[in-house]
């Protein structure tokens, strides 16, 4: 398991997904990473900092943004 | 097993057979020249649209456009104080301009003060050119040109805002326009080159907002069939809002293709930043397996044109000419070897040399520098002369020179291509989702990241079938991605010359080559060691399966290993996977060391029969697990010791 560092770049309320981009991805963002659903969706806004736990740090659907933040 | 000469073989079982080495250096990475690129013009011509091209008879020609007028330079002999500042103009211009040249013949295509498409011919190697004939309407909308030539047939390529379309021309007439079949939101760049279809490369966004570097292929039944056009194929990309875009696209194949494109970042320390990649090695241009891009300092959003000669390639702009040799000079210093100590074993390998050495090696500008290719070839004097077999290359990380008593020695540190792949770092993060890309294929994209050409000698069916839902982190390592994705498959990947190859290891193997009858064994040690883990439990996406090494459980008690890996999504998948992590741990235990005079086309993972009464072994079968190949000339020693496992 593995904790990283990135910001929201994008979030979908009804599959409560976001797409954030990783520290030290200029350019690409990695889309559909789930959202923990106790973070309300009106918090998941684009530019935020957030902290994606990736279980599988191979398979971006292994993952959650356990929390976002600023 | 490398290919083995029958004298070689028999030279290599003989106690008193000499040694015979081959050690050259070279400025290249995995048999690829390094360009590094000289600077012979700087000039004040204004930044703007500009090509360039070589012509049959060496002569550069170069095209720009400024203040709508397009001049045009033809340099006979291209070097260091060559006229590139002299300048003719020809016409009035805008938007774009395309040079092509092949042999004696050079076209030359522009965008019209009336936004037509003119190109103009010359047979004399751009010397002189005959009048210019209108190819499109200004209807066309061209915005960016590119021109690419084959014995008897020229292809123009255009861009318009959004679309981008060829026309062709045979038998001296032009045809009708063939439109891609695909849609961006915008194009800022194209490039074309002739390589058995009709390749090119164009920059953009697409309709999201999305910019990309993208290859597509027009064909000419090579790898396309004549007249259709390929997918678009990402060689680089960047997520709408990000700041990041891409332009002036180039492309050329002075040896394999090389590319160029201007990589602009609008945010905080903006830049516009010149990027050169090559395809890896032996692979075909719609494979689209790019080496990781390379910055460059040479800055400016109408980045480079690129021409080329075989062993030579020339990059251009309005006002900068470069010139890269690739001929990339192999130095033989065999004759200077001392010792030799090379390592070949799973994930890694290593390589130490000990020269003799002279000021002219190891000085500023010798060849002894840190990424050097060293190449060396495993032989005997034979009845047949002397023989060799080429072992992995590997790459120079640190170079010692000692001075002692007078005399000058040199100690080369080299790393294979796994040290290569661990130093290629993600810059951005990669992803693929499930079902788009099979394990093979994406294995042959991080190994062409870090320029290892990277192909099969055998391969399971689950490297294959298998498209996992797959990333690599942004600063994650080549090396930790390639050994993710190869614990989803039953496979290892050994390293042959500048290859990186998959293999299948299948128990029922034959084995190919025999030690302790012909081929004596001079020292023997039997190992036993339990292995990491005897039980394996795999967890998937409500799937799971269990495999056992019983023979060390019952043993050693359980030691367990839990696999997690939402890739696997049903039982048979579980079960498959739990049998492959338990063949991966027999596989990683050594279970005997011989040392045996060397064998030049040994390779790791071959399957070989050994006898050794001491060990108690009688043709048993065992599979080789690590080489590590010893010489010193002083003592006259030149033997490997083979780390052996079951097969």
């Amino acid at each position: 398991m593995e904790l990283v560092k990135g910001v929201v770049r994008g979030f979908d309320s009804a599959s409560y997904r976001a797409t954030v981009q990783l520290a030290g991805s200029l350019a690409v963002w990695l889309e559909g990473v789930p959202v923990a659903r106790n973070i309300p969706a009106a918090q998941v806004t684009v530019g935020r900092g957030c902290v994606v736990l990736f279980f599988d740090e191979a398979n971006p659907r292994d993952a959650v943004v356990l929390a976002v933040y600023e | 097993m490398r290919f083995l000469p029958p004298a070689l073989a028999d030279a290599q079982r003989s106690l008193s057979a000499v040694p015979y080495l081959e050690v050259t250096l070279s400025q290249r990475r995995a048999g690829v020249a390094r360009a590094a690129f000289q600077r012979l013009y700087s000039g004040g011509e204004p930044a703007g649209p500009h090509a360039a091209a070589l012509a049959g008879d060496g002569s550069l020609l170069r095209a720009r456009i400024a203040g709508g007028q397009l001049y045009y330079q033809r340099v006979p002999s291209p070097g260091p104080g060559a006229p590139f500042a002299s300048w003719t103009p020809l016409t009035s211009a805008q938007q774009s301009v395309a040079l092509a040249a092949l042999g004696s013949q050079v076209l030359l295509a522009y965008v019209a003060a009336d936004g037509s498409v003119a190109v103009r011919e010359s047979q004399d190697y751009g010397a002189s050119f005959g009048a210019a004939v209108a190819v499109l309407p200004s209807a066309a909308g061209a915005r960016h040109l590119a021109l690419a030539l084959k014995g008897g047939e020229a292809l123009l390529a255009y861009a318009s805002p959004s679309q981008v379309a060829v026309v062709r021309r045979t038998g001296g007439s032009w045809g009708s326009l063939s439109a891609w079949p695909h849609s961006l939101g915008s194009i800022s760049g194209l490039a074309c080159h002739y390589g058995g279809d009709y390749d090119l490369l164009v920059t953009g966004e697409e309709a999201s907002g999305r910019a990309g570097v993208w290859t597509v292929v027009f064909g000419d039944g090579y790898r396309q069939a004549s007249g259709t056009w390929s997918p678009l194929r990402e060689v680089q990309r960047a997520d709408a809002g990000s700041g990041v875009s891409f332009a002036a696209p180039c492309l050329s194949a002075p040896d394999l293709y090389r590319l160029a494109f201007v990589e602009s970042y609008s945010g905080s320390q903006p830049y516009a930043r010149l990027q050169l990649s090559h395809l890896a090695p032996d692979i075909d241009f719609a494979d689209n397996w790019w080496r990781e891009p390379l910055p460059s300092d040479i800055t400016g959003s109408y980045g480079v044109a690129m021409a080329s000669a075989p062993g030579v390639l020339w990059l251009s702009s309005t006002d900068g000419v470069w010139r890269a040799d690739l001929s990339a000079a192999v130095l033989d210093v065999s004759g200077s070897v001392l010792a030799l100590e090379m390592e070949e074993v799973p994930w890694g390998g290593r390589l130490r040399l000990q020269l003799v050495d002279d000021a002219a090696l190891s000085g500023p500008n010798g060849p002894l520098q840190p990424g050097a290719e060293v190449a060396v070839s495993l032989g005997y004097l034979t009845a047949d002369g002397p023989l060799a077999s080429p072992a992995p290359r590997h790459w120079l990380t640190a170079v010692e020179v000692r001075s002692e008593g007078g005399r000058r020695m040199a100690t080369l540190e080299a790393v294979s291509a796994w040290g290569l792949l661990g130093a290629w770092r993600a810059r951005r993060q990669f992803a693929w989702a499930a079902g788009e890309r099979n394990v093979f294929a994406i294995l042959s994209f991080l190994w062409a990241r870090a320029g290892i050409p990277f192909t099969t000698v055998s391969y399971s069916q689950a490297a294959v079938d298998l498209r996992p839902a797959f990333t690599v982190q942004p600063g994650q390592s080549g090396l930790e991605a390639v050994r993710r994705l190869l614990a989803m498959v039953p496979d290892v990947v050994l390293l042959s010359q500048n290859y990186a190859l998959l293999k299948h290891p299948l128990d029922t193997e034959t084995p190919v080559y025999t030690y302790g009858n012909d081929h004596p064994v001079l020292a023997a040690v039997a190992r036993r060691s339990p292995p990491v883990a005897n039980r394996v439990q795999v967890y998937g996406q409500g799937a799971f399966a269990e495999a056992f090494l019983w023979e060390d459980v019952d043993r050693s008690g359980e030691r367990l290993l839990q696999v997690h890996d939402l890739n696997v999504a049903s039982a048979a998948q579980a079960a498959d996977r739990a049998l492959w992590e338990a063949r991966r741990l027999r596989l990683s235990l050594v279970s005997e060391e011989v040392t045996v005079p060397t064998n030049c086309a040994q390779e790791l993972y071959d399957v070989v029969t050994v006898t050794e009464p001491s060990l108690g072994l009688t043709a048993a079968r065992r599979r080789v697990l690590s080489i590590r190949t010893s010489y010193d000339a002083r003592r006259g020693l030149y033997r490997q010791r083979l780390g052996l496992g079951a097969p």
